[in-house]
């Protein structure tokens, strides 16, 4: 996602999976966006700028597929905490299919060449 | 440079990038990314000068950050997929140019036009190969008709030419 970056095939599959990642990090728990940030980044591959994480987190809020709540924080200003919404929980259990398929038939592609 | 300068300088950085966003978006990102900043300050247990390269490098550029807000290639899992391209209901200039030419183009280029005309009925997306098929016998009726008058009258007045 840098300006003027050749595209780059990690690049393009990152863009087209991290929404899912993130649905995944809030499907059992709400989360603070630190942790969620911190979460993705530790898995290691999946971000490369973490701040890009925030443009993110505003579109899966504005199409509904998570909710957030305001709450307290013991240190500083109120924080925003990111829930799964039903919506965005149909959209990982098909991108969860999506995916098994797809990576299989990539890796049998790929273990035949 | 000390820590703090260099916040506050990749924070004037994000604002100016951020400007083209909407006004409320453009606050909540820079408070986002300030929020973030700050736990990550908090998490690294140190608020020197390397801690603060380290925090803002693993943020990325600011410019970047805000090409992902505007879209920058980034798709959503709701949009909708891009309409389908135009579908071949309506009358373009294909059918125009049909229409025109195996009407008023029969009378200024007999023959010639008509032709032309029935080349853009085959060439039309929007009708159907049995309402071509139906033009094409109708403008060769039409065509063949004629000819075929001016024939049998030309023949008779060779035919009567010759009997007299």
């Amino acid at each position: 996602m840098v300006l003027g970056e050749t595209r780059n095939p990690l690049t393009e599959l990152r863009r087209g999976v991290l929404e899912y990642c993130v649905l995944a990090v809030v499907r059992d728990d709400e989360s603070y966006a630190f942790d969620i940030v911190r979460e993705l980044a530790n898995a290691g591959e999946l971000v490369t700028s973490e701040g890009t994480i925030y443009p993110l987190l505003s579109r899966l809020r504005r199409d509904r597929l998570v909710t957030t709540t305001w709450r307290e924080s013991e240190a500083g200003p109120p924080r925003r905490y990111y829930r799964i919404t039903d919506h965005g929980r149909r959209a990982l259990d098909g991108f969860t299919r999506d995916w098994a398929r797809f990576r299989d038939a990539v890796d049998a592609i790929l273990a035949a060449a | 440079m000390e820590a703090e300068a260099l916040v506050s300088e990749y924070m004037g950085r994000l604002e100016a990038a951020a400007q083209p966003l909407p006004a409320e978006r453009r606050g909540e990102l820079i408070s986002e990314v300030q929020d973030h900043i700050e736990s990550a300050l908090v998490e690294a247990g140190a608020r020197d000068e390397v801690t603060a390269r380290n925090v803002l490098e693993r943020l990325g550029e600011p410019e970047e950050i805000v090409a992902a807000e505007t879209g920058d290639g980034n798709r959503s899992a709701t949009t909708p997929p891009p309409p389908t391209p135009e579908r071949a209901s309506g009358w373009g200039s294909v059918e125009l140019g049909a229409i025109l030419f195996l009407s008023v183009g029969a009378v200024f280029l007999p023959v010639v036009g008509p032709l032309i005309g029935l080349v853009l009925v085959w060439m039309s997306r929007a009708w159907t190969t049995r309402q071509k098929w139906v033009a094409t016998i109708i403008a060769v009726v039409l065509l063949v008709v004629p000819v075929a008058l001016l024939l049998g009258v030309s023949a008779g007045a060779g035919s009567s030419g010759v009997s007299s």
